[in-house]
């Protein structure tokens, strides 16, 4: 060795790049847990106790399910990256502050269970984890669920019913202020659509989610129910009711944007967002359920898919190279 | 915040430094180590031979790669079958006539020579022809440095001019492409007698060949254009202005503190260079060969700087984030978006993990440029790049299977 005083150095081998944007998994995660503390906060401000104790155990069980999963399944334990403790929050966020324990243990360990870990972990999932518990309880347990029949001793209403029942006045004293500020009612942080559009756009400046998601999800929505307004306004409410209500921030900034279950091209993301926000609005004016955006994100999820299909044309790939490729493929295959 | 909303914008990938000092010679080797794969040993090379700066070693074959000359005075201590070594001697200590004389500077820019005649001439002191182009229209000198990090090719412009000039004369009279262009970064006051400059946006991936004839030409992969580095010309000026065989590269010494451009001897060993910049080592630290994201890293000192490399960096422990293991795709689709030809690294990666190598075909991973940026981008920290070059290595050596005619038992007829 030329250089005997370095000659006791193990260096290491690795693979090129050996430069890196310094981004992973447990960076975004907490990100993203950043991105949520506003919302959670102002929940913890408005229900108090009851809902500390809805998301430290949907977060609990989620990182205890994880961990037992992956026990059986003799994998790397990975509950530092943060990841299943987003599932369960964000899970959370859809429950009311009323939930009995059972059932936030119910959907967090079937979201993990089921809805990740099931497809073989975090990221192989093709339709959002949160989702997929948050689907099976809302459907089992409808009553528990609804945050209007079992948190009675409040004053605050889901605008999102009242419209529904009785057309677009009964929701005309909520302002636009009080529904960003959350005072409303819905879903633990589902309902603090101010906080969470702030959390959002960090997480889109952070460039955790991708802009285009959240953006055609929205612009979905207003185009919607803007359509609907127009066409009848006495019976459909305004854009920003629906912007601002039920869970369609939540779902635009961290349901659909969710990595594995959305397409990655630009035009792609855009279809999916589209498609997506319509969804909500077609759900809610159409379907049985008030809150349209949870559904709409699973359907798009599994739109995924066909989304991802829309390709991007071959680098250097000339006008026929459809043709031509066919035809290559035929020389190869003769 | 603008780091990580604009991954590929990072000011990093800039790749013009305001470097404007002088390439330096770099140390006197002690010792040399000289690939030989591939090249066959001339005769009377053997050893314990003595050599002399420019002495021929060995010759290859085709013109792949430029012939073999020793860069030092020395002698040969071990010839294997991937390597000759040199252990550097003083001639002056030496009874006179021990070593041999060596070769007289012959003066390729004043002969005359073109054409093919040239190419050979050039091959034989050294310099790697092939990849100086093709038959083509249109050859690009990429003037781009070619990797963030990399930063001789300010100074090759400026302060050595006259080797590049007379680097492009030669090209010239290769008489292989009939329009010559000269790509330099964006606001660099460049230009050179009989030759075209265009400026491109010096950004990385942009100096990555097929990508800078993209910048160049507004077409992606038009035919009859293709592209050489700087690098290949300043190492034909070399030749061509001192008129001895190549015997040196220019390569960054870079580690994250600093970084220094120095004329390093062909073979010189890593650990010298080491001590030559300066740099202590700590165990979990990483050298590599190369640029930092398309180079190779090297487990040991005593590997060696050879011609055509252009980089040489540390990384130390700590750096970056550590790739762990077999850590899965999560489908985040970053690499996707990094892309610059818009493949899908993500599938190629996951396809070549799971040694499905056919699938990668239909996903078009021919057209990975090498970028690197795939690997940059990946929160799993998972080799990328690496698992595309493993499918594209492993799909060639079943296509070149594929072409081989099966033999006939004999007597069968």
């Amino acid at each position: 060795m030329s250089n005997p005083g370095n000659s006791d150095i193990l260096l290491a081998i690795s693979t090129p790049p050996f430069w890196h944007c310094g981004r992973t998994i447990p960076k975004h995660s907490l990100h993203t847990l950043l991105a949520l503390a506003p919302a959670a906060l102002l929940s913890i401000l408005q229900w108090g106790v009851p809902a500390v104790r809805v998301m430290a155990l949907a977060v609990l069980t989620a990182l205890v399910t994880e961990a037992v999963c992956q026990t059986l399944m003799k994998r790397k334990l990975t509950q530092d990256n943060g990841t299943a403790a987003i599932t369960g929050l964000l899970l959370a966020f859809l429950l009311p502050a009323s939930a009995p324990w059972w059932l936030v243990a119910l959907g967090s360990a079937c979201a993990i269970g089921i809805g990740r870990m099931a497809f073989g972990g975090y990221g192989a999932n093709q339709v959002s984890a949160t989702l997929v518990g948050w689907a099976l309880i809302f459907v089992s347990f409808p009553a528990f669920m609804d945050p209007t029949s079992s948190l009675l001793q409040t004053s605050l209403f889901d605008p999102l019913l009242r419209i529904k029942y009785f057309g677009s006045a009964a929701a005309a004293d909520l302002s636009l202020t009080d529904l960003l500020l959350g005072r409303q009612l819905g879903g633990l942080g589902a309902a603090q659509s101010g906080a969470l559009l702030l959390g959002g756009l960090y997480l889109v400046l952070r460039g955790v989610v991708r802009w285009e998601i959240p953006l055609a999800f929205l612009l979905g929505v207003l185009a919607a129910a803007s359509a609907l307004h127009l066409m009848n306004g006495a019976l459909y409410a305004g854009p920003l009711v629906h912007l601002a209500s039920g869970s369609t921030v939540l779902a635009a900034f961290f349901l659909a944007t969710e990595d594995s279950c959305s397409p990655h091209r630009r035009i792609p993301m855009l279809c999916y967002g589209l498609i997506g926000g319509v969804l909500v609005m077609l759900i809610r004016t159409f379907g049985i359920y008030t809150d349209g955006a949870p559904f709409a994100v699973m359907l798009i999820n599994l739109l995924a898919p066909l989304f991802t299909l829309i390709r991007s044309r071959p680098f250097g790939a000339r006008p026929g190279w459809k043709n031509k490729a066919a035809a290559e493929q035929r020389r190869t295959e003769a | 915040m603008k780091q990580y909303f604009q991954m590929i914008k990072a000011p990093r990938f800039r790749l013009v430094h305001d470097e404007h000092r002088p390439l330096s010679d770099g140390p006197a080797p002690r010792r040399i180590r000289l690939n030989r794969e591939g090249f066959s040993i001339v005769p009377g090379i053997r050893k314990k031979t003595l050599v002399c700066p420019g002495m021929l070693l060995a010759e290859y074959p085709t013109l792949d790669k430029g012939d073999l000359h020793a860069p030092i005075y020395g002698t040969i201590t071990e010839i294997n079958a991937r390597s000759i070594f040199v252990d550097a001697a003083d001639p002056a200590a030496a009874e006179p006539g021990a070593f041999p004389e060596p070769p007289a500077p012959a003066d390729l820019l004043q002969e005359g020579t073109e054409g093919e005649a040239l190419v050979q001439a050039v091959k034989r002191l050294g310099v790697n022809t092939r990849s100086l182009g093709r038959r083509i229209r249109t050859l690009i000198v990429n003037a781009l440095n070619p990797e963030p990090g990399v930063c001789w090719a300010e100074p090759m412009l400026s302060e050595h001019a006259d080797v590049i000039q007379a680097g492009l004369q030669l090209l010239r009279r290769f008489g292989r492409a009939e329009e010559l262009l000269l790509a330099v970064p964006r606001g660099a006051k460049v230009s050179f007698p009989g030759v075209t400059t265009v400026e491109v946006e010096p950004m990385y991936p942009n100096s990555v060949n097929e990508l800078l004839i993209r910048e160049v030409t507004g077409e992606e992969a038009p035919p009859d254009v293709a592209a050489v580095g700087l690098h290949n010309v300043w190492s034909l000026g070399r030749v061509g202005t001192t008129g001895l065989p190549l015997m040196e590269t220019v390569i960054t010494i870079g580690t994250a503190a600093s970084w220094a451009n120095t004329i390093v001897k062909n073979g010189s060993l890593v650990g010298e260079l080491l001590e030559f910049a300066n740099v202590s080592l700590k165990s979990g630290d990483t050298l590599l060969r190369g640029g930092p994201l398309r180079g190779e890293s090297l487990d040991r000192l005593d590997r060696s700087i050879t011609k055509g490399s252009y980089g040489f960096f540390v990384v130390n422990a700590g750096e970056v984030p550590p790739i762990e293991g077999d850590s899965p795709c999560i489908n985040c689709g970053a690499c996707i978006q990094a892309c610059p030809t818009r493949i899908d690294p993500r599938m190629l990666s996951r396809h070549a993990e799971f040694g499905k190598y056919d699938t990668p075909r239909r996903e078009n991973f021919r057209l990975c440029v090498d970028c690197g940026l795939c690997g940059y981008v990946c929160i799993a920290r998972r080799p990328v790049l690496q698992y595309i070059r493993l499918a594209i290595k492993k799909l060639e050596a079943e296509e070149r299977l594929a072409r081989l005619t099966p033999i006939e038992p004999a007597g069968k007829a």
